[in-house]
């Protein structure tokens, strides 16, 4: 009963702030393109920057097989797992960083974590105009099932906000979750399948490893944009784990909503 | 009968004082001592306690109240910035906030940049933004700094662009906190005239604010609270009655310890001997003070000072010996009565009246009596200032230009 009240005020508080979905993410890009160069260097430069490294490591020093070239392989993870963590990145800080407007202002907090993905988005835009350069070097052609890639994306924006609600609702309560976050984003990288295939890791880690719901995501990615095939069973858990992450929290964040102004 | 369009009801807001833990590192070892340290909970104390009205939809209701009284929590709550702890807060209709109206500003971003922005925090979208744009530059009075980044706006071109934003929200409800402090004397004017404007158009008003004449202008009702608690409400100037009353700092002002006469009763009276709470400009009327001497002092002057309630503003005073009373002699147990005979030659507005006794001699107080009566001057004509000078305008012609044009070609 209570759930469906909240889900009615979370969606008429949006319709209510019509044109705030658009303004404070196109605030977020002008500030940030403002400065060229920052801009384009977190869109570009470094997803390729990490390709370049890890394919030395995974090219001469220890080589895998990935089916398709290393590079491909790399930057098509490393550009979708950094959309994930830049929108984190900018979401933890979200609440905390425009506190004037949050003590002073009544307008639904979400937008904040909101555009912080949304702007993250853009950049994935951006980055994967290089990708599709990337293919057409390494001659890598695409397959009808490049038409399933908006649900893979819509997945990971689902979880991506979910995730950033919750982080930057904990950062307001707790201000070391920022740090916490940076140490656990890390390592989280290398738990998904972003520089390799997580397969390779064998035993109880690697069982643990599967229960990540990014490396289906990452996975689904390539499936359908290098491998041309569908993405398996694993990806529909893990729309469901982003769906529900992604509900989980908003409601959550939309009952604590009214403590922020006193605890910021 | 109309739904009100603001409901307060049985509302409490507890806040808490001290340190509070804002780190997971705290945290931690604070859940696992909270058992040996139950004494040490936190200090809690109310905010608001047990405020209830209601406002009816086209009504302006003002809320006074000194500082710490719990008007901008009141109005938080109102606003949906927080919840109350106990009891509800409903507001019918789209709200328009008048409170810190700059918060929503990017410093690098440019006026017009921010003016869309503003505009929707505030709930607008962007054809209703796009088609009061120009309004919105012009009322602001800054329009050749529009594509400015505000950072280099002074603090008060931002408040003028703030407030011309949300004036121009066209809300059902509107809220307006202490706004008018920001820009000159001509912007404040604007902003209490939009204010009127909207009034006329049927918006709710509730305006907190220390102007209490802005209040009693533009409120015909009004709260007052105190320490978190509502003290009196209805109509405005009964009101500030209330506050004026209630913020009084009794004998204190000279650092009088030991007054030696009480006041026992005062009034104020018209011509007519009926009670004057108000009065036309020019009128006639009397202040008359008895008091009991409680021990023996010589030398007694009377004083009668005369203050404008809005500001304090010092407008008359007069002492009982340039009137041509000699100083005289009281003994323990007498009873005094005193009496002024004044002409109110005052501008429209409303005054407070204070009485002292003094030994001029050696410069000391007997006793002082702050707000002994109070009245409000009406007036239909508008002018502005203090006094009512009882003005005539005459315009002549006396040349016309042919007059002028062969004045010139004489020579």
């Amino acid at each position: 009963m209570r759930l469906r009240t909240d889900a009615r005020e979370m969606m008429l508080e949006q319709f209510d702030y019509p044109e705030l979905i658009y303004q404070t993410p196109a605030r977020d890009l002008i500030l940030r393109y403002k400065q060229t160069i920052m801009g384009f260097r977190r869109a570009i430069f470094m997803p390729l920057l990490n390709t370049a490294v890890f394919s030395v490591i995974f090219m001469r020093v220890a080589p895998i097989d990935t089916g398709v070239p290393y590079p491909l392989f790399a930057y098509c993870g490393l550009l979708t797992w950094n959309f994930f963590s830049s929108s984190l990145k900018f979401a933890v800080t979200s609440l905390t960083g425009n506190s004037t407007l949050v003590t002073k202002v009544y307008f639904p907090r979400e937008v904040f974590p909101f555009s912080a993905v949304i702007v993250s988005l853009v950049d994935l835009a951006v980055g994967s105009m290089v990708l599709v350069g990337l293919m057409v070097w390494y001659h890598v052609g695409v397959s009808p099932a490049l038409l399933f890639l908006p649900v893979v994306v819509l997945v990971q924006v689902a979880f991506t906000l979910g995730i950033a609600l919750l982080l930057a609702m904990g950062n307001l309560f707790f201000r070391d979750v920022k740090y916490l976050f940076e140490v656990v984003v890390t390592v989280w990288m290398f738990a998904t399948s972003v520089v390799y295939p997580v397969e390779m890791v064998g035993g109880k880690l690697g069982t643990l490893m599967r229960l990540n719901p990014m490396t289906p995501i990452i996975e689904g990615y390539r499936d359908v944009i290098l491998y041309g095939r569908l993405p398996g069973l694993s990806f529909l858990g893990a729309a469901i784990v982003a769906l529900v992450t992604f509900a989980f929290g908003w409601v959550l964040f939309h009952r604590a909503e009214f403590q922020f102004a006193e605890n910021i | 009968m109309p739904q009100p369009a603001v409901i307060f009801d049985g509302v409490w807001k507890k806040f808490r004082m001290g340190e509070r833990h804002d780190s997971l590192r705290d945290l931690i070892p604070s859940l696992l001592k909270r058992r040996d340290t139950a004494a040490l909970a936190d200090q809690e104390f109310w905010a608001v306690q047990d405020v209830s009205f209601e406002v009816q939809p086209g009504e302006a209701l003002g809320i006074i109240g000194p500082n710490g009284a719990g008007k901008s929590t009141a109005l938080k709550l109102l606003t949906r910035i927080l919840k109350p702890t106990r009891g509800t807060c409903l507001v019918r209709g789209r709200v328009g906030a008048l409170i810190e109206v700059a918060a929503g500003f990017h410093p690098d971003l440019t006026g017009r940049e921010n003016i869309f922005l503003q505009g929707a925090i505030m709930g607008m979208t962007r054809p209703e933004i796009t088609r009061k744009l120009d309004e919105i530059i012009d009322f602001s009075g800054i329009a050749p700094f529009i594509n400015t980044q505000v950072k280099r706006y002074s603090s008060g071109m931002q408040a003028r662009l703030g407030f011309s934003v949300a004036a121009h929200l066209n809300p059902d409800v509107l809220f307006v906190d202490e706004v008018l402090s920001v820009g000159d004397m001509n912007f404040q004017a604007k902003c209490l005239e939009r204010m009127h404007t909207q009034l006329k158009a049927g918006v709710t008003l509730i305006f907190v604010s220390h102007n209490l004449q802005a209040v009693t202008s533009l409120c015909n009702r009004a709260l007052v609270m105190g320490k978190g608690a509502k003290l009196f409400d209805g109509p405005s100037e009964e009101a500030l009655d209330v506050y004026i009353k209630a913020s009084q700092t009794s004998s204190q002002k000279y650092g009088l310890t030991q007054p030696r006469f009480t006041l026992l009763s005062s009034e104020f009276v018209r011509d007519d001997g009926r009670p004057a709470l108000t009065l036309t400009p020019h009128a006639p009327c009397t202040l008359r003070a008895t008091f009991e001497c409680l021990e023996s002092a010589d030398h007694c002057q009377f004083g009668v000072e005369l203050e404008r309630t809005r500001d304090l503003l010092y407008c008359y005073g007069v002492t009982s010996d340039s009137l041509g009373q000699p100083f005289i002699t009281c003994h323990k147990g007498e009873i005094v009565t005193v009496e002024f005979a004044l002409t109110a030659h005052l501008a429209r507005g409303h005054y407070r009246m204070n009485l002292n006794i003094r030994n001029p001699i050696h410069a000391q107080f007997y006793m002082s009596a702050e707000n002994v009566a109070h009245f409000t001057i009406e007036d239909q004509r508008t002018y502005a200032g203090v006094a009512e000078l009882n003005p005539r305008c005459d315009i002549f012609k006396t040349a016309t230009s042919e007059h002028v044009s062969t004045a010139v070609e004489v020579p």
